[in-house]
């Protein structure tokens, strides 16, 4: 056993010698085996049995057919509306490994153990912020090692997995390399490394995946984004695992196979790669208190609360984001999805989630929005629809036009349209008997309006009445002097957006025409979000579900004194037991 | 006897250590996965294996002489249920929900404690050493108990009186009663009479039998049957329609029903409620294939009230698909779940 071992590092030390003589880059940092810091020459897996793959084509073809096409050229029928695209098998580029850039990922039809087998951990756990869902508890282990032999044998046409010729296999050792601790010290050194090593090119200067947006294609020639490293939960192969710094430490070693993303195995030492995915993992979005955000098993996304609280301020509502009541204020994330219902669909969401914070005065509620976007957007010329405008009747994209064609060949070259945010209130909210709502798109009809305050990236601020998702809306002109726009800025992948709208007119307390914001009531308000550069325009946009704004109340006093009457009631009762009992005993004893 | 015993002692002992591992995240989370569809037989038996482990425990501990008093069992027995219905059932119940299936078990515990006399009164023994406080532990725990308990009521209600901003909890049926009739692109169809036109076999003939036969066992993982793949290009009637339906459920439903027809497509997460489950037996195994029809062609804004209409995202498909292509995707949803439609007979 040992000897197999050293004899394996022999040949594996002489053929790394080969390698480094072939390449030229002086600046490679290298073992003793003359690899690459952290990784070791691994073998090729036996071919799996033909049973095996017959087995696993029945799975394919039931499963995985609809999105990788019969030939795994990733053609299948849902492919021209997904983005990022299905991947193509043919060529045997993958992007989640262990192994070095370049070579095939691990896949052993006989050994699911993790970190040991990439394509099996793929499709057990999905790859988040792709539609490629997790099979787990959907394909047993075996289907799932099945339908893996069959793609990798019969689908991965131009290269072979048991190729001892063309293939090598260096694995890295990531169960083996001790994590460095996350420490300030670590982060700070992770914060330089990333500017030095040019990651903030593509993945923008605070990390929101905005560098070099628009000239980023895959190995097919489709447009694909860099990772925003803000949502950790986007990033492929985080194995609902996201705030684990060792899924970026992989990543960031082995580089993403068939993207611009290399691996920077050759030009970093291991502790400068700890140190680097200590700095983006701690970019990831927490808590207030600074934890890692609870993320739901059933959508392996942050777990949302509904509710959008938003607290009282004595005079002005602050318009500084620094400002103490705003930094005081309770967060909500806020999932969006596209708006796939009436057309022109959005198939391909570019916004899938914002952040909410409210505050309240007096007279006025206040909504601070930000949210991710990695080009700012404003239109140039005439846009082809008045905001108002409903514009259902656009003929929509066949989907059945091929690569060329498909929406992911045309990401990014979209006519440009404004970014754009709004917030929808139900207006007669107070007379609709809960839970009855208008409908979440653009309200149900003239009985049941909806009020819509939107801004766009042109500076406008404006509010609507909206009557039905298919009726245009009606400006409310008289209603806009009121509002004010507190804030409207893009800065490195951001937007920062603060409305202020009034409380309603609580004088003629007109629910016809106002939504009356009331303390301590569950408001229905909707988000909706475009984004300018995927084409986003009139009932093109991302949408959220119904969440509630609840203003808190301030604490009324019964709320001290009643739990001080009833403790003060349970002592009594307390004395009444005790004096019972005492005097039972002493029947007794009498 | 002492064999079986020891058995339930062990099973208890490791059930407790799993559970407690997985709660305190010593041990991954996931570690005995409660699978969909399974879960509630899964509770269940996994409920059934901790009595049994409670049971061998107690019997283990008092054959060593190491008895714990049945007052310790019966109210640590009860903080048992209450910890499991709040860390290990998943998606998490309601507390109102909990709070019930916690007084059952309180009921429980005390007839289990109540059986007989003589054990009620090992039972409040405990309680009644503390009222009468003979000892110097007990007096102590007297006193504490009379400074604690006011404080502890006190500050339940004043918790519970805070003005807080918690998700009203709002009701929502999930397949409210269908109409009778339903008109789509202009036709009537009747939902009592109305059939899949392209439930037919070979010959093109209406044939549940057939298409029965061409779907798969149920069950997680459900594949096509050998030799029924519907991407074959030689294939006539059903499975070519099954395909066709499959096409079209990819290029519309899936970014939010899923590839797994589970309910968690892309856009899933974003939604509330998040779109229906295929896979779940409560869904469309329950349902007859004119309501998925109706639920199809109307969409969220076709339901009626108890349905919320206004939170539906399901867009009225009858405005993006034709009368066949809904018919089709119906036919797939069966197929790639397992599924057989409920019928009338």
């Amino acid at each position: 056993m040992m000897d197999s071992i050293t004899q394996k590092a022999g040949i594996a030390a002489v053929a790394a010698f080969g390698v480094v003589l072939v390449s030229s880059a002086s600046y490679s940092i290298v073992s003793a085996q003359g690899l690459p810091e952290g990784f070791k020459k691994g073998d090729l897996a036996p071919e799996p049995s033909a049973e095996m793959i017959e087995a696993g084509k029945r799975v394919y073809f039931t499963k995985c057919v609809w999105c990788h096409g019969v030939d795994g050229a990733g053609d299948g029928p849902g492919a021209d509306r997904l983005w990022p695209r299905p991947r193509n098998f043919n060529q045997g580029t993958f992007k989640i490994r262990h192994t070095a850039s370049g070579e095939l990922p691990l896949f052993d039809a006989k050994k699911p153990i993790p970190g040991q087998n990439d394509l099996f951990e793929t499709v057990t756990h999905g790859l988040p912020g792709s539609a490629m869902p997790s099979w787990e508890g959907i394909l047993t282990e075996e289907q799932r090692l099945q339908v893996l032999a069959f793609v990798t044998t019969q689908l991965v046409k131009d290269r072979k997995f048991t190729d001892k010729q063309s293939e090598t296999q260096t694995v890295l050792q990531l169960a083996e390399i001790k994590a460095k601790p996350a420490t300030d010290e670590s982060k700070k050194r992770g914060g330089e490394l990333v500017v030095e090593k040019k990651c903030v090119e593509c993945h923008g200067m605070e990390g929101r995946g905005d560098g070099n947006a628009f000239n980023l294609k895959d190995d097919w020639g489709f447009s694909i984004q860099p990772a925003d490293w803000h949502k950790c939960w986007n990033f492929r192969g985080s194995r609902q695992d996201p705030y684990n710094v060792g899924n970026i430490f992989r990543t960031f070693s082995t580089g993403v196979n068939g993207t611009p993303m290399p691996s920077f195995a050759d030009n970093t030492t291991v502790d400068e790669r700890w140190d680097i995915a200590n700095f983006v993992n701690s970019l990831c979005e927490r808590d207030a208190l600074g934890n890692p955000l609870p993320i739901d098993p059933l959508t392996d996304k942050p777990k949302i609360n509904f509710v959008v609280p938003s607290d009282l301020v004595e005079g002005e509502i602050p318009a500084d984001m620094e400002h103490e009541a705003w930094k005081k204020a309770p967060k909500r994330y806020v999932a969006m999805g596209g708006q796939i219902t009436h057309k022109p669909r959005n198939f391909v969401n570019r916004i899938d989630d914002i952040w909410v914070r409210s505050l309240y005065n007096d007279k006025s509620i206040a909504y601070l929005l930000e949210w991710d976007d990695r080009t700012k957007s404003v239109a140039e010329g005439k846009l082809p629809w008045a905001p108002t405008q409903v514009n259902i009747d656009i003929k929509e994209q066949d989907p059945k036009t091929g690569e060329s064609e498909s929406i992911a060949a045309h990401q990014n070259n979209y006519t440009v349209y404004n970014d754009a945010i709004a917030i929808e209130t139900a207006v007669k909210w107070k007379e609709l008997p809960a839970p009855i709502k208008p409908r979440y798109l653009f309200g149900t009809n003239d009985q049941f309006p909806v009020d819509i305050v939107k801004w766009e990236a042109d500076g406008s601020l404006r509010a609507f009445k909206g009557t039905g998702w298919d009726k245009d809306f009606e400006e409310r002109d008289n209603y806009e002097e009121s509002m004010k726009l507190l804030k409207g800025e893009w800065k490195d992948g951001r937007w920062y957006v603060m409305i202020q709208r009034p409380l309603g007119n609580k004088k003629d307390q007109d629910y016809d025409e106002d939504t009356f914001f009331e303390m301590g009531q569950y408001i229905p308000t909707v988000f909706f979000a475009w984004d300018g550069h995927n084409g986003d325009a009139g009932r093109k946009m991302a949408v959220s579900a119904f969440f509630y704004t609840f203003m808190n109340p301030p604490i009324p006093r019964e709320t001290y004194i009643y739990p001080a009457i009833i403790a003060v009631g349970v002592v009594l009762l307390e004395g009444w037991v005790l004096t019972r009992r005492a005097n039972k005993k002493k029947g007794k004893t009498l | 006897m002492k064999a079986l015993m020891s058995l339930g002692a062990l099973i208890g002992v490791a059930g407790l250590l799993l559970l407690g591992g997985m709660i305190f995240d010593v041990i991954p989370s996931n570690t005995v996965r409660l699978v969909e569809g399974y879960m509630p037989m899964q509770m269940l038996f996994e409920f059934a294996c901790f009595v049994a482990g409670f049971a061998g425990l107690s019997y283990m501990m008092s054959a060593m002489g190491m008895a714990l008093p049945r007052f310790w069992q019966g109210i640590g027995f009860w903080a048992f249920v209450l910890l499991y219905l709040k860390f290990r059932v998943y998606p998490p119940i309601p507390f109102s929900v909990r709070a019930m299936y916690g007084t059952v078990s309180l009921v429980a515990v005390f007839m289990w404690v109540s059986a007989s006399e003589e054990d009620w009164k090992k039972f409040k023994q405990p309680i009644m050493n503390v009222l009468d406080a003979q000892t110097g532990m007990n007096r102590l725990l007297r006193y504490a108990y009379l400074v604690i308990l006011p404080i502890l009521i006190g500050g339940f209600s004043y918790n519970a009186m805070m003005p807080k901003s918690e998700e009203p909890i709002e009701l929502r049926t999930v397949h409210p009663a269908p109409p009778a009739s339903t008109k789509v692109h202009g036709k009537t169809y009747t939902l009592q009479t109305s059939q899949n036109p392209y439930r037919v076999n070979q010959e093109g003939k209406y044939d549940q039998e057939y298409t029965n036969a061409n779907i798969v066992e149920q069950g997680m993982g459900r594949l096509m049957k050998p030799n029924a793949n519907p991407w074959d290009d030689k294939n006539q009637g059903y499975l070519k329609y099954v395909r066709e339906g499959g096409e079209i459920f990819f290029q519309n439903c899936h970014f939010c029903h899923g590839d797994n027809l589970n309910g968690r497509g892309l856009h899933a997460f974003a939604f509330n409620p998040i779109p229906a489950n295929f896979t779940d037996p409560g869904t469309i195994a329950q349902l007859q294939e004119t309501f998925i029809f109706w639920r199809v062609s109307k969409g969220g804004i076709g339901l009626p009230n108890e349905g919320f209409p206004w939170a539906s995202v399901m867009p009225p498909w009858e405005q993006h698909l034709t009368v066949d292509e809904i018919w089709k995707v119906i036919l797939f949803e069966y197929w790639h779940t397992g599924y057989y439609p409920r019928t009338w007979d």
